[in-house]
């Protein structure tokens, strides 16, 4: 259904090739999936296999791109393209235009030459096969990650095309929604469907998975049964990473003094309970993974720890000093905040003025030094010229790291700091985080991810705003 | 999160959800025509107490009344700014006392600044419920196709049902850069040059990523093929009784509105 043929590409006003020459086949029925470090060229490879970058991008392209036996230049329109190619992109905020569910879907089904009564039904089918039925009144800003992701596929899903192509769908998303992706996908593949999937969940995929392609640099560098691909131990460390080298270092903090206590904190949103009797004490030095399912209230649990959220009833107190009686400007001094997308930050011109920026608001000695110092720990030291939007993923989930870690908190809070990473990334991070605790640091992640959860010395669980449980790691 | 959803489609079924758009396009137009002619302080007052009665029966007071402080704070600077600059009319007093040495005295409040800060007020009010109310109560999807309807191009219905999809959006994003940069030592700054300068830590990521977010929403709007105006028409929305009912009233309004405006008592 869909041919590259040595297609390269070069983005305008670069020189590095986003792609190098890629030769890949996606027969009818199958599903690829795609795989490799942030910045390998995977969206880039998105746009190419469906046509976009022939019909709406500059640049340089070379070799051939063939979707359902006809070359894409063949095609006139990227609205020719679409009546063969469905593609979610990997930010579904921007793919819901309309502000209810059900409009979007149905908005999609009218342009396609159907009869009211086909449409009808097809709407009907396609909020069933996705679970949108419930939600289909609801609008954007109502919907969780996972359930966004869903109106995402739905709408592309309207379109009735054969070929569909994915980028990313789960980055953001716990297991129960990745699940469910995954679940919807090998069902339509089960129907007939060809997949195109961009990932780095390969556990969670592998039922479908005809051929696994891992991409680095912008070129394959393997393509198979993923169980020979595999069999590399490479590619094997980069789709399902062992965590057990980090593991080891576990250490008893138990005698340390509290550096942070919750004592019984209720917060609300309006009328809605996010946080109830939440008591929780975090000793120095410890390394402490909190998890739990989306809205399971971690997020609202770690901005009390620097006043973000003050509490509707009870006391969090930090390094002695209640956080009531003290000011989010003091508290950065104790506490540093990690936000889940790095990009929520950026706004210098370069790398090293984006770290300065914290370091100079709290006036920290020896500045230029601590900076020196921090972006050679997060592996940036070639980059400390360069516009920060312009790195990839990883290493901007780095910088994000480095901006707040220069400012030389005590307790360093981050929230999902591996998402949209590989394996090697994700170990890269876990590692500096680590280095960070040796330094003496208390460190405090939030995740998904259970097997970077084993990498803490302790796990707290969180459902429905409360801790279920509080154990040991490992 | 709670966000104040300005401008945003509140998903009901009561009395102006089933009002066909184009009846409450025609509604807006009567309502604003009256408003922007009518100099009588009593009839807008009226009209604004009309248009509460509307978002009552409609189900959508609590959804119209959350914009209320924001309609206070520029009443507040409407007066103010026409009792300084229209002073006109007998002197009620001074927003400086007298006792005041050097300055007591300044700036008089007027009957007839006071009069036209009053009149405005009311008139933003009467307007700012109006479109409230059709935009609270009216699916984008049939805001396209009465807009369609009408000529508009769809590239531009698309741009304005884009705008208002958003607020939400950026407000959300807006609020996490807010506190990213907190959890940075943000200081939002003191004096006229300390306020500008703090603004770029939150402007500048809110732009860029609106920005790198528009190319994606230009995308999807092409692949859906929503941009070739060629369309099925499902569910389509016809005029009923309660719009001709609602035009008829309408009708009536005007009529009346004019018989006074003829007669100077509006």
């Amino acid at each position: 259904m869909i041919e590259l043929t040595n297609v390269s590409y070069t983005y305008p006003s670069t020189v590095q090739p986003a792609l190098h020459r890629i030769t890949l086949s996606l027969k009818k029925g199958r599903c690829v999936m795609v795989t490799g470090p942030s910045g390998a060229g995977k969206t880039s490879l998105c746009l190419a296999a469906s046509g976009i970058l022939h019909h709406e991008y500059g640049g340089k392209k070379e070799g051939s791109v063939v979707i359902d036996g006809k070359n894409v230049a063949d095609y006139r329109s990227l609205s020719e393209l679409a009546r063969n190619v469905g593609v979610v992109f990997d930010d579904p905020e921007a793919q819901m235009i309309f502000t209810t569910v059900e409009e979007e879907i149905l908005s999609a089904l009218e342009h396609r030459g159907l009869t009211a009564t086909v449409i009808e039904d097809r709407l009907a089918r396609i909020m069933r096969t996705t679970y949108l039925e419930e939600l289909k009144d609801r609008s954007p800003h109502n919907l969780s990650g996972g359930q966004k992701q869903r109106v995402a596929l739905a709408a592309t899903l309207a379109l009735g095309n054969e070929i569909l192509i994915l980028d990313e769908p789960t980055s953001e998303l716990d297991e129960h929604a990745t699940k469910r992706i995954a679940d919807i996908l090998k069902n339509l593949k089960e129907h007939g469907k060809t997949i195109l999937l961009i990932e780095h969940k390969f556990d969670h995929f592998r039922a479908m998975v005809d051929t696994l392609i891992v991409m680095e640099n912008g070129t394959i560098t393997a393509q198979g049964i993923p169980e020979e691909v595999l069999k590399d131990n490479h590619v094997r460390g980069m789709v399902v990473p062992d965590f057990s080298t980090v593991r080891k270092t576990i250490r008893n903090a138990s005698g340390n003094e509290p550096i942070i206590s919750v004592e019984d904190l209720t917060y609300c949103y309006g009328d809605v309970r996010a946080l109830s009797g939440i008591r929780l004490t975090i000793r120095k030095g410890e390394f402490v993974a909190i998890v739990g399912e989306n809205g399971s209230g971690k997020t609202t649990l770690v901005k009390h720890f620097n006043r973000l959220l003050s509490p509707t009833s009870g006391d969090v107190i930090v390094n002695g000093k209640n956080t009531k009686e003290s000011s989010i400007a003091a508290l950065a001094h104790d506490v540093g905040l990690v936000f889940q997308n790095p990009d929520h930050m950026f706004f210098a011109d370069t790398v090293r003025e984006e770290v300065a920026y914290g370091v100079r608001n709290l006036a920290i000695a020896d500045g230029d030094a601590v900076i020196d110092a921090t972006l050679r720990d997060a592996g940036l030291t070639d980059s400390v010229s360069l516009y920060p939007r312009w790195l990839s993923r990883g290493e901007r989930q780095r910088l994000g790291i480095a901006c707040v870690v220069a400012m030389q908190p005590n307790v360093i809070v981050l929230d999902e700091p591996t998402t949209g990473l590989d394996g090697y990334e994700a170990l890269l991070v876990i590692s500096i985080l680590k280095k960070l605790q040796e330094k003496g640091h208390t460190i405090i992640v939030i995740t998904h991810n259970r097997d970077i959860a084993h990498c803490a010395d302790r796990i707290v669980t969180m459902e429905n705003g409360r801790i279920i449980a509080d154990t040991g790691g490992a | 999160m709670t966000v104040a959803e300005i401008l945003q489609y509140v998903h009901k079924d009561a009395f102006l959800h089933r009002l066909h758009p184009f009846t409450k396009i025609v509604f807006i137009v009567v309502a604003s025509v009256m408003c922007l002619i009518s100099t009588n302080m009593v009839f807008l007052a009226l009209m604004v107490l009309a248009m509460m009665a509307f978002a009552a029966y409609g189900d959508l007071l609590t959804e119209s009344l959350r914009q209320l402080k924001l309609i206070l704070v520029m009443s507040v600077i409407f007066i103010l700014i026409t009792v300084i600059v229209m002073p006109n009319g007998d002197i009620l007093g001074y927003l400086i006392p007298p006792g005041i040495p050097f300055i007591g005295g300044l700036v008089p409040v007027t009957t007839g600044g006071l009069t036209i800060g009053v009149v405005l007020t009311l008139r933003f009010m009467v307007l700012i419920f109006a479109f409230q109310l059709f935009l609270i109560s009216t699916q984008p999807r049939d805001l396209v196709h009465t807009m369609e309807k009408a000529g508009l191009p769809i590239d531009y219905i698309l741009m304005f049902i884009i705008a208002l999809r958003f607020i939400p959006t950026l407000q959300i994003e807006g609020q996490r850069i807010h506190e990213a940069q907190l959890a940075r030592g943000f200081n939002p700054g003191t004096g006229f040059v300390g306020k500008i300068r703090s603004v770029a830590p939150i402007v500048i990521p809110l732009v860029s990523n609106a920005l790198l977010r528009s190319s994606v929403i230009g995308l999807t709007i092409d692949m859906r093929g929503y941009r070739i105006g060629k369309r099925t028409h499902v569910r389509e929305r016809v005029l009923a009784t309660r719009d001709y009912a609602v035009m008829g009233v309408l009708a009536v309004a005007a009529c009346g509105f004019i018989a006074l405006f003829l007669a100077q008592l509006v």
